[in-house]
């Protein structure tokens, strides 16, 4: 049986980093053409392990008929990223190139969206308050607006400080049929 | 005409529940003898409902997940309240407000110039469209919401009742703090700061999904007014060229090193960047008459899809951004030939405008041949996360003007652009509808649909 939201949408499937058994330390497994943060592999880890619990494995030929929304939801953001940017520059050095393509929070779900075939909206925010009831929120808004049939939704925050680790929840969520009757 | 023997009685007083439960009951009464189309008839007179169910829909309306599936997605096609917009403030390396973004324009000539605000000593590319200084982001887009308030006539009341969905690009000045306190400047500060200062009720969500982080809140926030969950919203956004923003783009080669941006042209090079911030106050058009506010113009439309391609690449078919454009034009009520002008994301890029091209002539079929296009990154810069409202106070001016603005930069045509391309000067078009696009890495793609208003 799904779980149900509190903004009324059905919880089809759900994934964090860590889980038993990851490596907090270690960090999620690398991302090829992601460098220097581990915002892009966590996302990508966390979406890849939600996925696949509601679907298997990933499509060999992804589709475009149903519609789902991807959003990144972060307080911060890559602050990893923006901070290596930063030493370059006050260096005087050179930025890496990988760095401008990894530099906002949508790069890395074109990776999973083309994996996954999700040709919804692409929509990246910085919460206020809490992640997981404004991306909630938001997801209910885009299926109300006939923007999208569902959406997979990634919490992400890189440690905020030395010795924490990052952690990251993946909530695929659809329309909550059930209780729409009800309503 | 299909019966319905699975639906029972108990069922569709179930499912009607969400029409009402009396109506539902009428409804139900009848049920023995119930035809599906009949059923279907019913709740679009009874409602005012467009559920445009044909026969194999009807067919299909024979268990209970089915039933509920059409009828709760046909639920979504309630009519929509319109969404007007009554106060805008735009600042663009042209000047500050709507007037100097008209005269430059109207001038054509772009705004790029030397960038003295950073050092650019080591970089391949020494240009952007930069007002003069180095200006504060925050002090500016509050300035901005301030005045667009202003314009739209809001009261205190009315503006401690109204939400902002807030767009801006990363600020440079955390990533040099300790960690937690970079963390704890977190993008949706500083919409909390505006909000406060302008009175306004919230800033819930910053949108930092790049280029289109803009369009994307003023989507959103015309899908909360016209669904009926919000009165009003003002969004805002904005960025200025900054010193890391400049050292990425310069590092992924995407800076146009000839020191132009010609959008669609040959040998295009890539992108410059430029200072835009901007604020709108959308609200219904009810709310909007019941206070006397004018409207600037009326958002007719709005579409966002993926292209499911690459982490930066567009699809070079222009599949995201073609289903973007249709999914506007659909609520907008609109085919191609309604659409006078379209402003073009058009960021200079060899990939970018081949691919947007591919996705105007996929939505557009053969009025893609005629429908005027331009990009007036060529003339103001690349706003990146303002990028949305900047060129959404670029369409209302080709809508108030009769004129639209020139692609500068223009070198001769690229044959994986084909588009009718506005070159050399303005051109006179009175357009009723003017279509605005955006695209992002990761695939993202929006398309805002503006209408003329009675002047």
């Amino acid at each position: 049986m799904t779980e149900v939201s509190v903004a009324g949408l059905s919880v089809l499937s759900r994934a964090d980093w860590p889980e038993a058994g990851d490596n907090p330390v270690k960090g999620p497994p690398s991302l090829a053409g992601f460098v220097v943060s581990s915002f892009a592999p966590l996302a990508a880890e966390a979406a890849e392990r939600c996925l696949k619990r509601a679907y298997g494995e990933a499509p060999a030929q992804p589709g475009r008929e149903r519609r789902t929304a991807v959003l990144v939801v972060s307080k911060a953001g890559d602050t990893a990223t923006e901070r290596a940017v930063a030493r370059a520059v006050d260096a005087g050095r050179s930025v890496q190139p990988l760095l401008f393509f990894q530099s906002v929070p949508n790069a890395v779900m074109g990776y999973v969206a083309k994996r996954w075939g999700l040709v919804g909206p692409v929509v990246c925010l910085s919460p206020a308050g809490d992640p997981e009831q404004e991306a909630l929120a938001t997801a209910d808004l885009l299926l109300l607006d006939d923007a999208a049939d569902d959406a997979l939704i990634v919490l992400l925050e890189l440690a905020a400080e030395d010795g924490a680790h990052d952690t990251a929840t993946a909530l695929l969520v659809g329309p909550d049929i059930a209780n729409e009757v009800e309503a | 005409m299909t019966t319905a023997p699975a639906l029972t009685k108990e069922l569709l007083v179930q499912i009607l529940a969400e029409y009402g439960e009396r109506e539902a009951n009428e409804i139900a009464e009848r049920v023995d003898s119930l035809e599906l189309a009949w059923l279907v008839h019913s709740l679009e007179e009874r409602y005012g409902l467009k559920l445009d169910l044909d026969d194999v829909q009807l067919a299909r309306m024979t268990t209970l997940d089915d039933a509920l599936a059409i009828l709760g997605k046909a639920r979504r096609h309630i009519p929509r309240k319109p969404v007007v917009v009554t106060g805008l403030s735009v600042t663009t390396a042209f000047g500050r407000g709507l007037e100097a973004l008209r005269q430059g324009l109207a001038a054509g000539q772009p705004a790029f110039g030397p960038v003295t605000r950073f050092e650019v000593g080591k970089r391949r590319v020494d240009r952007a469209a930069t007002l003069p200084g180095d200006p504060n982001l925050i002090d500016e887009v509050t300035d901005a919401v301030t005045q667009a308030i202003g314009q739209a006539g809001l009261g205190p009341g009315t503006t401690a009742r109204t939400p902002l969905l807030f767009a801006r690009h990363a600020d440079q000045a955390p990533p040099r703090l300790t960690l937690p306190e970079h963390h704890a400047q977190a993008p949706h500060t500083s919409g909390t700061q505006i909000a406060k200062q302008c009175g306004l009720r919230d800033a819930a969500r910053t949108y930092t999904n790049a280029c289109v982080a803009a369009s994307s809140a003023i989507a959103d926030a015309a899908a909360l007014i016209s669904a009926g969950r919000e009165e009003r919203v003002v969004v805002a956004a904005g960025y200025f060229v900054d010193a890391d923003t400049y050292a990425l783009f310069d590092a992924g080669r995407a800076l146009a090193t000839d020191g132009h941006l010609r959008s669609f042209s040959q040998d295009r090079k890539g992108l410059l960047l430029g200072d835009g911030l901007g604020a709108v106050v959308l609200e219904s058009t009810e709310s909007a008459a019941a206070r006397g506010a004018a409207p600037i113009t009326e958002l007719l439309g709005w579409g966002r899809a993926g292209d499911a391609f690459h982490v930066c690449q567009p699809h070079p078919e222009g599949l995201g951004m073609a289903a973007a454009i249709e999914a506007a034009l659909g609520r907008a009520e609109l085919t191609p030939d309604g659409i006078g002008y379209i402003n073009a994301h058009g960021t200079g890029t060899p990939l970018n405008d081949s691919a947007e091209t591919a996705a105007i002539r996929r939505a557009f079929g053969e009025a893609a041949r005629t429908v005027p296009v331009s990009s007036t990154k060529s003339l103001h810069g690349h706003a990146l996360e303002a990028s949305g409202v900047v060129e959404l106070a670029v369409s209302v001016l080709a809508l108030q003007e009769g004129t639209v603005p020139v692609n500068a930069g223009y070198l001769g045509p690229d044959p994986a652009c084909r588009l009718n391309l506005v070159v050399d000067a303005p051109r006179r078009v009175a357009a009723q509808a003017v279509l605005s696009l955006n695209a992002a890495f990761g695939g993202a793609n929006t398309a805002l649909v503006l209408g003329a208003v009675a002047a």
